[in-house]
């Protein structure tokens, strides 16, 4: 589903966020990307969904080589993939229920199916009750719930997830990652970026470790959750 | 069906961002309004300018002054290939007829013509000239033509006070293209600009609209519309505003210059081809507004 060969991103005048990166995350697969600040975590996440692009080397997402793929089809490749923020990006003047719908809106969804996706979407992420309620008025895990939802209403079959409990209590950090793991089971390819190791221990997902933009370990979730105790 | 959706959500969002911030669009309405009210009265203007200029061009008379010792039958001669040179009516003026005429515009002074031992004034032909051929170069020409008359002594058409006639409109004219493009020029920018801090308090929305696949198309087609919308509120109210100016100081305007005008002068006023006009150009003005604000500061 997504493949790394050979990439490298830097920026003029600084030393290098990412080299020589080579992965592969299949179709379904639940993978958490981890390692200090400042490792290149979030750059790897914006490769995918062209945030960024990178400086060398070839990156295919879905058998689509986006290392080449021209700037007008960069949008039709991002609504195949929901986005996580660690900030949120909500628009706080806008309901919960306009702010799930902003992507459908996207799509040029008809109002009245829109409408109902999202209230699908709503209850499956549990806040189908505050869905006329602005953003501002909700707690930090349910504003992340809301932005997952975002993300999933037009089933897209990548979610990327930017230290998506980064902000949030360990209560609410464990509805996040349930409500991220009952996707994953559903069939979508999930990568969580974190460096919260309770997480990693906790769901025992295949993890890879980037350090200074280098990846210095890509294990399967028990060997990685060893580690961790170790 | 995704088309009339997206139509509908690119309304519903011009329309919330002239909402979102009423202070700047009302600011950049204002401003075309008051460009397309100027524009309006200046067309109006120049439409009194022209019936002017028209009534005065009506009165161009030529005056052809005919060797003394023509004879009847030679001065009708030269009436009919008047007539045929210059297509317009001819009045044949005898030398009596030319001495009673000063006798009366001389008043009390038109005695002393009777002192003199004979008529001094020769047979005239007055030829009110046809609307075609009343431009200064057309009247040179035609002059040109008669002069070379035989039993032709002089042609008079008043050269000069036609020529400063129509350097005075040629300026005018000129005038009021360089002031259109100046005023137009003007809003454009300032419709730019309000859009510019329409699409600055919208970053946000714009760099979300981006993660979630929206083609930059989708995000501009909002902020043209929204530019759209403006021209349109305002062109209608200078439609407004020329309506009003036309019906309350209209009939005043026009009583109080009808010694310049004439009586047959309309006053400025709103027509429905003037109103049309109005209105594309506030559309085209808010759209050109707009393109240059989403052109320069959408760089998405």
């Amino acid at each position: 589903m997504i493949q790394f060969f050979h990439v490298y991103k830097a920026y003029p005048g600084d030393p290098p966020v990412l080299q020589d990166i080579n992965l592969n995350v299949e179709k379904g697969e639940f993978v958490f990307l981890t390692g200090p600040s400042g490792a290149g975590k979030t750059t790897l996440l914006k490769l995918i969904f062209c945030g960024e692009k990178a400086t060398k080397g070839q990156i295919l997402v879905g058998g689509k080589n986006i290392a080449r793929i021209r700037e007008s089809a960069v949008p039709y490749l991002r609504r195949n993939i929901g986005v996580v923020f660690q900030d949120f990006k909500l628009l706080p003047h806008r309901s919960v229920a306009d702010n799930v719908g902003f992507t459908l809106d996207v799509l040029g969804v008809p109002r009245p199916e829109a409408r109902e996706k999202v209230l699908r979407m709503l209850k499956r992420v549990g806040l189908e009750h505050k869905a006329n309620s602005l953003p501002l008025r909700l707690s930090g895990g349910e504003q992340q719930r809301v932005v997952i939802a975002r993300a999933l209403v037009n089933d897209p079959t990548i979610l990327l997830a930017d230290e998506p409990t980064g902000n949030l209590d360990p209560a609410l950090t464990v509805e996040i990652m349930d409500l991220l793991t009952d996707i994953n089971i559903r069939g979508t390819t999930v990568m969580v970026a974190t460096h919260d190791a309770t997480l990693l221990s906790r769901y025992q997902k295949r993890t890879v470790r980037l350090e200074r933009g280098l990846i210095v370990s890509d294990e399967d979730g028990v060997k990685a959750a060893r580690r961790m105790l170790v | 069906m995704s088309v009339l959706s997206k139509a509908a959500y690119f309304w519903r969002s011009a329309a919330g961002g002239l909402k979102h911030s009423p202070f700047v669009h009302f600011i950049a309405v204002s401003t075309i309004a008051i460009a397309l009210f100027a524009a309006g009265l200046a067309r109006g203007a120049s439409h009194v300018v022209d019936n002017l200029l028209a009534s005065l061009g009506g009165e161009v008379e030529v005056t052809l002054y005919l060797a003394p010792q023509l004879g009847e039958d030679e001065v009708h001669g030269v009436h009919t290939r008047v007539v045929e040179l210059s297509h317009g009516e001819v009045t044949v003026v005898p030398p009596e007829a030319a001495l009673k005429r000063l006798r009366s515009e001389l008043g009390d002074l038109g005695e002393a013509l009777s002192e003199l031992p004979e008529n001094p004034l020769p047979a005239t032909l007055e030829l009110r000239v046809p609307e075609a051929r009343r431009s200064p170069a057309a009247l040179a020409a035609l002059a040109k033509e008669l002069r070379a008359l035989p039993g032709v002594t002089g042609v008079d058409y008043g050269e000069a006070a036609v020529e400063r006639l129509s350097a005075i409109a040629r300026a005018l004219s000129f005038g009021a293209l360089v002031a259109l493009v100046v005023v137009l020029g003007t809003t454009i920018v300032i419709v730019a600009a309000t859009l510019q801090l329409a699409i600055y308090s919208r970053r946000e929305e714009i760099e979300i609209q981006k993660l979630v696949g929206a083609t930059d198309r989708f995000v501009k087609a909002p902020f043209l519309l929204e530019g759209l919308l403006q021209g349109l509120l305002g062109a209608l109210l200078a439609v407004g505003g020329l309506w009003l100016f036309g019906r309350l100081l209209g009939p005043t305007l026009g009583s109080l210059f009808a010694f310049l005008l004439g009586p047959g002068v309309a006053a400025p006023w709103v027509e429905t081809r003037t109103a049309l006009e109005l209105l594309a150009a506030g559309c085209a003005l808010g759209l050109g507004g707009s393109f240059v604000a989403v052109g320069r500061f959408l760089r998405v």
